[in-house]
């Protein structure tokens, strides 16, 4: 009888260790991703005149909103994670605090990352117009004869020059660029579109821990828009960016390197 | 002899049970008796529920609070009340006023100009009290989300619990003295003494007894099935209207940064609403002296000067224009964003073109600009007549 318990009892031990062992396969954890601004790498100020560019235009901040996409995250030799809450896509109003943190309900593989990468703006797949008929996204709709969907980025700027003291209203708008057979931009002349989203690839070591929340920063340094690599003067593009191909392009090569990643701590669901 | 001892002791834990029965039970018949005399079972109060149908292309998210759910019931009763110029609390013919004195169905329920009672566009309230601005239209208010008036004054963000939401505007018209100058008691006390009346507030609320509160919830049931969504646009949109050539051209000027960029304050083709209920200064001063602009919410300095950007929909029904009616025509405030604009530390950054003093568009562009902008008119919002005035009253009176 003692042998028969003991018998059972070990058949009990042992398959409770290998469902441990699975489970532990497949743990996982959760992220929250926090959205900041800074410029100079100081919290960005808005509506103050403060931020000077390389082309020494002084420059204040009014509004900024964009979307970002299709996180990623990766490890080495292990398969990247990409998150998928909200079909992928985070609208972000620097004004709206509930749009500064996105926890996405994806379970995270429990592995130890190296690096995150996104696409700023909404991939040609998913920039659809009407896709988002409700504000605050719906706000952002790009027009249709310029491209369509959304734009990837309204910061809305003013400015003063080196030359001219007086202030001026800037559009640096970012979306889908169009290509012109003439040398002003007639919508009628219009013969192609340029879908200008980018990825963002920012190296950070982090580790996400089964059962806890991983928190990620994505500070964009505003500044970074203007000064780098590309020289972007305001003065080149009067009044605003969304009908000019090469001032969005040089925009969208600075930006690149706009992002910084910063890591928090683990923290409770 | 245990037996005999077991029953000798049963008779006596009967006896107590009963008479503890006796004594409570006559208690217990009573009391679920005195229940059912004071408590009748009623009908159970169900409202028909309205469904708003959302027009294609339309937000899905619609600002019904849930405390005030649209009704069938609701709706028919808010449209009485809107009509009714008893609603001033008064009956003598001179001291009439209801919501429709000023928002008139034939002006997209604004005043419109060329009227005998307002003729430049301005109301007044009985005591002739000019309102502190023009007039905004009730159209598509069922999707405004930023709040309510040229500054945004009623919305969720108002700190007074009386002040958030289209239901809270019926009290504000009634006492204000520049409209109705009057006083809500007496109101809800005259219309509990009207035939019919309280019977539809039964229906659309549950309870025959009149208040204001409940006024103000039909109203805002029938405020938020005033919908436009039948222009050529929208038809054009849906794919059954062919936009004209010069329609067409205006609606590629109004949807591009170069051309007049009037998408980004009034929506387009992302935004059928054609506006994107936020606040604006659009150039049209440099100096400011209006208590009531958007600044006198928010206390941001960049809001000085600023408005609600208003729906573009049925324009040609509603002049004047702008908060202060200084534009009697569309061709004005054409010219005005044209050449006129004038800077000052808190226009929107969204005025670009401000440097210059506007678009500067050719007259040929104006005026196909004005074409796709007429292009936006619903007739059949003017003339529906669900959204008109009742024939007759709930009490018999025309």
């Amino acid at each position: 009888m003692r042998y028969i318990g003991a018998f059972i009892l070990a058949v009990i031990l042992l398959s409770g260790c290998s469902k441990s062992s699975e489970t532990n396969y497949a743990a996982t954890g959760k992220v929250q991703l926090l959205f900041s601004h800074q410029a100079g790498q100081q919290p960005l100020l808005p509506d103050t005149l403060l931020y000077l560019t390389a082309t020494r235009h002084q420059y204040k901040v009014a509004d900024l909103q964009y979307f970002v996409s299709d996180f990623t995250l990766y490890h080495n030799g292990g398969k990247p994670v990409r998150i998928l809450s909200g079909q992928g896509i985070h609208y972000v109003d620097m004004r709206v605090a509930g749009t500064l943190a996105w926890s996405p309900a994806d379970g995270i593989a429990a592995a130890t990352y190296d690096s995150v990468s996104f696409t700023f703006g909404i991939n040609t797949a998913n920039n659809i117009s009407n896709r988002f008929p409700n504000p605050p996204e719906r706000d952002m709709a790009w027009p249709g004869i310029l491209g369509g969907g959304y734009h990837y980025m309204k910061m809305n700027l003013e400015y003063t020059g080196p030359l001219d003291p007086g202030i001026k209203p800037f559009m640096f708008h970012l979306g889908i660029g169009q290509l012109y057979s003439t040398a002003t931009p007639n919508p009628d002349s219009i013969t192609g579109y340029v879908q200008n989203y980018f990825r963002v690839t920012v190296p950070a070591r982090f580790a996400v821990v089964a059962g806890k929340v991983c928190s990620i920063g994505c500070v964009m340094q505003v500044d970074r828009w203007f000064d780098g690599p590309e020289t972007f003067d305001f003065d080149d593009y009067p009044g605003g960016i969304m009908q000019n191909q090469d001032g969005m392009h040089k925009a969208c090569l600075n930006g690149q390197h706009a992002f910084v990643i910063t890591v928090g701590k683990q923290g409770n669901p | 002899m245990n037996q005999a001892l077991r029953v000798k002791r049963i008779p006596r834990q009967g006896s107590l049970a009963g008479l503890l029965l006796f004594l409570f039970l006559p208690a217990l018949l009573l009391f679920s008796l005195s229940c059912k005399k004071n408590h009748p079972v009623t009908a159970a109060y169900q409202p028909t529920p309205y469904k708003i149908v959302i027009p294609r292309f339309f937000p899905e998210v619609l600002n019904v609070p849930s405390d005030n759910p649209m009704t069938v019931e609701g709706v028919a009763l808010g449209r009485y009340l809107f009509y009714d110029g008893r609603m001033s609390g008064r009956t003598g013919p001179d001291s009439l006023m209801s919501c429709s004195t000023c928002h008139l169905q034939t002006h997209a329920f604004e005043c419109g100009m060329g009227e005998s009672r307002f003729y430049d566009g301005h109301p007044y309230g009985l005591t002739g009290i000019f309102t502190p601005h023009f007039m905004m239209p009730m159209i598509n208010l069922v999707w405004t989300d930023k709040g309510y008036l040229w500054n945004g004054k009623v919305s969720a963000g108002n700190a007074n619990p009386a002040m958030k939401n289209l239901e809270d505007v019926t009290w504000m018209a009634i006492v204000a003295p520049h409209e109705m100058a009057g006083d809500t008691a007496r109101v809800a006390a005259l219309f509990q003494t009207l035939p019919g009346y309280p019977g539809l507030f039964k229906k659309a609320f549950g309870t025959d007894h009149v208040t204001v509160k409940n006024m103000g919830r039909a109203i805002a049931q029938f405020v938020r099935t005033l919908i436009s969504a039948d222009s050529k646009f929208d038809r054009y949109l849906k794919g059954s209207y062919q936009l004209n050539n010069s329609e067409r051209s205006g609606y590629v000027l109004f949807m591009t940064e170069q051309g007049g960029d009037c998408f980004h304050c009034h929506g387009g083709d992302g935004n059928p609403l054609f506006t994107t209920n936020l606040f604006y200064n659009n150039g049209k001063d440099s100096v400011f002296t209006d208590p009531a602009d958007r600044f006198s919410i928010t206390g941001i300095a960049g809001d000085i000067g600023a408005y609600k950007a208003p729906t573009l929909r049925n324009l040609v029904f509603r002049p004047p224009y702008m908060h202060d009616g200084r534009f009697s025509t569309l061709d004005e405030v054409l010219n005005f964003y044209n050449s006129q604009l004038v800077w000052s530390p808190s226009i929107s950054p969204l005025m670009h073109h401000v440097g210059t003093h506007g678009v500067h568009l050719t007259p040929l562009q104006v005026s196909d600009l004005k074409s796709f902008l007429l292009a936006l008119t619903d007739s059949s919002f003017v003339a529906n007549p669900g959204f008109s005035r009742p024939a007759v009253f709930p009490d018999g009176t025309k």
